[in-house]
Formats: structure tokens, sequence, C-alpha cells
């Protein structure tokens, strides 16, 4: 596939899957009801269902899936390494760790944006942090810091849980960090899509820097690239749209790594083309994840971060071997 | 190499007897009527302080002073807490140990390798269950009257709400930790009892999601609660604002302290739901 057929495609992709969301949930609906209910506006049942429950699902499914992907390929472009995504850098957990101790503290009962806020300052801290320790020694030392810094948040949320007031206090933490999109509504949309919006164009600023940066830093330099800048933009633009999705929908892994390595092959090794496709390839992977998750209804509910780790973790592995034989 | 293969069974043996040695004395000898009883498990530690006057109780454990999920919080302030542990046990050194489902493997492996009295209860899913793991209890600690009494008082309380002449409210009970009073638990024994429905999909052992909750269209979400001041991540998911906008009016709270436990107490949680189940549809 040519990397001009490849934008089209994906976003029919979407427009499918989109529709297919809408069908999928508890309740069934035939396609002619779910359209009706969507130009209805007698709130019955159908309309309930699609406008308050289903719509929201969808939008935030786009957002998170599309904001994992971008900061991926941005991560990766950034320090020239495959292996690269907003995990390895420590913003999840720096966003789970912040969220955790939002709702532990109960700071969550006392203002409605303490949550989003705290997972925000969360993945600034862990991205400030991996900044300061890593930056002056190059890209390696960076990833090696974020590795830290994100062990470090991952041993505050189990500290979290280990200190938390009951049992069941520590099975909700358990089950909010396994990331889901059941049940969210408008309002957490409202909350994290400004955010994700922010971040998103923060991380699209950088493609033609990115571009740039795939001859080496020195070379980027050289052609009025503001290499520092990048650094920043790219950053700072995870921390807040990644920040934002953990927020709303706990932890969603290996997104951002996958989406970039699955529109690659068509768009070349142009980091800065691969913003785009792989925005829309993560909003894919998140909302066909999210269908499955409402399809396979063996026992209880399949949490939407286990679905896609179960499936993202051997592509990984996958990942490493292939890299290794064709590095080699 | 050679040496190193026969200091092994050497150690094994010096363990073995270290451990045997360990053992004996400070295990006291099984006696009719046990002084003093130690719980580790949040269930029977209610049992344990509804049976046993505070002096002849050694500790109960920590979860029990939480009031959000503890009925007898305040009585549990009054005697000592253990933590589930091997060395609380021994320097408490109770007569009787009483141990629940959750308490782990390990300790009560050890336990039952030092030889300590001890009893192991299962978790009550209905009246039956309680009726048989509150007379385990009474017997273990020698109080098989008083068992009887509570015994009595909740099949009272069960009587009473039978008599009632109520048509089935319909409600789907709602809970943050994933309670969904399913077939088969307690918290289903007690909407029951006290003349509610629960129109949740069957199968539904986990919190109906948004869907389900709006095809089921209850009369009254029945929402259980841990800690009534604290907030949790769940209840940001719980609260979901068609809940808010249809529901507002039609929640009723149930603490979670009345349902987490199989205890005889839970007929009065039933009693009180039945109230207030006819205060709202009245």
């Amino acid at each position: 596939m040519t990397a001009r057929l490849l934008t089209p495609a994906l976003v029919l992709l979407l427009i499918a899957l989109a529709s297919t969301s809408l069908l999928a949930g508890t309740v069934w609906l035939t396609p002619a009801q779910a359209a009706a209910a969507l130009v209805d506006p007698r709130a019955d049942l159908a309309q309930l269902v699609m406008v308050e429950v289903r719509l929201p699902r969808l939008v935030l499914a786009l957002l998170v899936g599309g904001i994992l992907g971008l900061s991926g390929a941005v991560l990766q472009g950034l320090l020239r390494n495959p292996l690269a995504e907003p995990g390895l850098l420590g913003v999840s957990s720096g966003a789970s760790l912040g969220a955790v101790i939002a709702i532990y503290y109960g700071f969550a009962a006392g203002f409605t944006l303490a949550t989003p806020l705290f997972a925000l300052a969360g993945a600034l801290a862990t991205v400030a942090v991996a900044l300061a320790l890593g930056r002056t020694r190059g890209t390696l030392s960076l990833i090696l810091a974020g590795i830290a810094v994100s062990a470090i948040a991952g041993a505050g949320v189990n500290l979290a849980l280990n200190f938390a007031p009951s049992p069941y206090a520590a099975y909700e933490i358990m089950t909010w960090l396994m990331g889901s999109l059941v049940d969210r509504s408008w309002d957490h949309v409202a909350l994290a899509a400004p955010f994700i919006l922010v971040g998103s164009v923060l991380l699209f600023a950088t493609a033609r820097a990115l571009d740039a940066l795939a001859l080496g830093e020195a070379q980027a330099e050289s052609l009025g690239i503001h290499v520092r800048r990048t650094y920043l933009l790219a950053l700072v633009g995870t921390a807040l749209g990644v920040g934002a999705a953990t927020a709303v929908t706990g932890a969603i892994g290996f997104v951002g790594l996958v989406a970039p390595h699955l529109v690659r092959a068509a768009v070349g090794q142009r980091p800065g083309a691969t913003l785009l496709p792989a925005t829309l390839a993560g909003a894919a992977i998140v909302l066909a994840a999210d269908i499955a998750t409402r399809l396979i209804r063996t026992g209880p509910e399949i949490k939407l971060g286990v679905f896609v780790a179960a499936v993202g973790a051997p592509f990984f592995l996958w990942l490493v071997l292939h890299v290794r034989r064709t590095g080699a | 190499m050679r040496r190193g293969s026969a200091l092994l069974p050497a150690c094994l043996a010096a363990l073995a007897l270290a451990g045997c040695s360990a053992g004996e004395p400070a295990v006291p000898s099984p006696g009719a009527r046990p002084l003093r009883v130690m719980s580790l498990n949040q269930c029977a530690d209610q049992l344990v302080l509804a049976l046993l006057p505070p002096e002849r109780i050694a500790s109960v454990t920590w979860l029990s002073r939480d009031a959000g999920t503890s009925a007898m919080a305040a009585e549990a302030a009054r005697v000592p807490v253990n933590h589930g542990q091997a060395e609380e046990v021994l320097a408490q050194s109770p007569d009787l140990v009483i141990a629940g489902s959750f308490t782990t493997p390990a300790l009560r492996g050890m336990l039952r390798r030092l030889g300590y009295p001890l009893v192991e209860v299962e978790d009550a899913a209905s009246f039956a269950d309680i009726r048989r793991i509150t007379r385990q209890i009474a017997e273990a600690v020698g109080e098989g009257a008083r068992g009887e009494a509570l015994i009595a008082g909740m099949d009272r309380d069960l009587a009473a709400l039978a008599r009632q002449p109520t048509q089935a409210v319909r409600v789907v009970a709602w809970d943050r930790s994933g309670f969904a009073g399913g077939a088969g638990t307690l918290q289903k024994a007690i909407l029951d009892a006290a003349g509610a429905r629960n129109v949740a999909p069957a199968d539904a052992q986990r919190r109906p999601d948004m869907e389900a909750l709006l095809a089921a269209r209850p009369a009254l979400l029945v929402q259980g609660s841990a800690a009534p001041a604290g907030a949790s991540l769940g209840d940001d998911v719980t609260n979901h604002r068609l809940v808010r906008r249809l529901w507002s009016g039609r929640t009723l709270g149930l603490p979670q302290a009345a349902y987490v436990c199989g205890t005889p107490a839970i007929a009065r949680a039933a009693l009180g739901l039945s109230r207030s189940l006819r205060d709202r549809t009245s």
C-alpha cells in the first residue's frame, strides 16, 4: 500500500469500526433503531443508550487511542528508538500515580477536576524528572531515566495499594488501573478532550523537526531545527494528552508502541509522515479492542487495558525478535 | 561437592528438630470453655463480638474497626486488634483461634502444625449458612445458649418480614465495589427478605453496566456504599450523569457493612431496608 492510500483507508476503517461500536452493547438495537435514535430527540431507551452511553464511549475511544498512537509515533521519531512509547518514559505510570493519589486521599471528592489534574501533574512530573536526568547525556540516557522514573511511579502505585484503607479500596484501585471505557459519560469526554486536543497540537507541531532529527541532532541543528524546543513540545504534548487519557480510562499500554509500527511499512522511514496514520491506527486499535470487550461475554467484563495488553504483549515480543533479526 | 551433600541432610534434621522443640511450650491446652478468643476473619469478628464480653476476646482483625464495612466498629474499638500475622498469634497466645477462608493458607498451616486450637469457618451466603456458622462459633467458644438466642432473634425478624403483605419492588443493586446482588449472595438474601426483586440480568455477578440498568428500568436503585465520607474511584462511574438524572430521588442507601458479613444482625438490616422500600413506594 502506498502512503497516499493509507490515510483514506484508515479513515474508512475507523468509520466502519465506529458504526460497529454504536451497535455493540448489552442492549440489542437494530441498525435502523440505532440510526433513528441518533436523530430522534425523544428520550426513550434507544435514544439514551445511543446518545448518553455509546456515543461518549466512542468519542473517548477515538481520543484516547489517537493520542496514544500519536505520542508513540512522536517519541519513536524523537528518540530514534523503535521501542519508545509513553509508558516507557513513565508518562502512563506517573499519570496513574497522580490519579490514584487524587482518589485515594479524597481530593477527587473535593472538586471534579482533581483526578485529571493530579494525573496531568503526575505525567508532567515524571517527564520533567526524566528530562532533567537524561537529556544532557543523549537519548539513551533519557530512555533509561524514563524507565527508572516509571519504576518509581509504579512502586508508588503499589504503595497506595498496600496502604489502601480497606480491601475494597485496594480492589477498586486495582480494577481502575486495568483500564476501561465502560460507563464513561460526556462528563469524562469534557474533562479529557481539551487536554488531549492541546497535547495533539503540540505533538503534530514536531513533524518537520522529527524528519530533520532522523539525520541526527547535529545535522538537524544545522538545518535550523531548534532541537531543545522539539523535545519540550514532544514531551509536554505527551504528558498533557496521555495524562488526560489515563485519568479517565486508567492505564492502557502497548497502543503507543504498536500503532506507529503498523503504519511504518507503508509510509517508509520518514518519522514526520507517520504521525497522522499512527494517530488513526491508534484510534482504530483502541476502538476495535473496546468493541471486542463488549462482544466477548464470558463471565465478568474483560477490561480494555487487559485485553490490549494480552494482544499487544505478543506483538512486542515479535517486535523484539524481528528488530534483532533485521538489525544484525 | 561431596561435603556439601553430606551437610544438607544434617541441616534439614537440625531444622526439623528446631521446629519441633520451638512448638512445644507455647501452645496452650484446649479447654472446654476457651477464656481468650482471637479472630482472624472480619466476619467471625462480628460473631465473636456479639457472643463474648470484651475481656474474653484476645483480639479481632483491624478491619472490624472500619465503620464503612463493619457493622460492629464501636464494639471492635473496645478490644485489641490483629493484622492476621503469625507473630501476633504467638504474642497474644489465645486459647482459641478462629480463621476464615481469607486467612492466608500459610498462617492456617502454621497454626495447625503448632497445634493451636483452631476453628475454621466458611463465608455465609444465605440465612441457613448464618444459622450453621453462628452455631459453630457459639459452640466453639462455649456460648451455645447465647448463639441460639442470636439465631432466634434473627428468625423473629425474618418472620416479621415474611408477614408483610408486600408486592416485590423492582430494584437494581448498585455498588461501587462490584457487588450486584446476584444469585447465591448474601446481598440477594437481604433484598429478597426485604421484599425487593433484583431485576438486573440474572447472570450478573458484577454491577450491571449503564445499558443493562437502562433496559431493566428498576423502580429504585439500592446503592451500597463502603465509606459514607470518603470518595472513591468507583463513585465516579456509579454517579454517571444518567443515574443522577433518572434515579436521583429514587436511590436507597444500604451500607456495605449490612451485607458484607453473614451474622444474625443482617435480618435487622433487611427490616430497615424493607421499611425504607415501603416509604419510597407508598
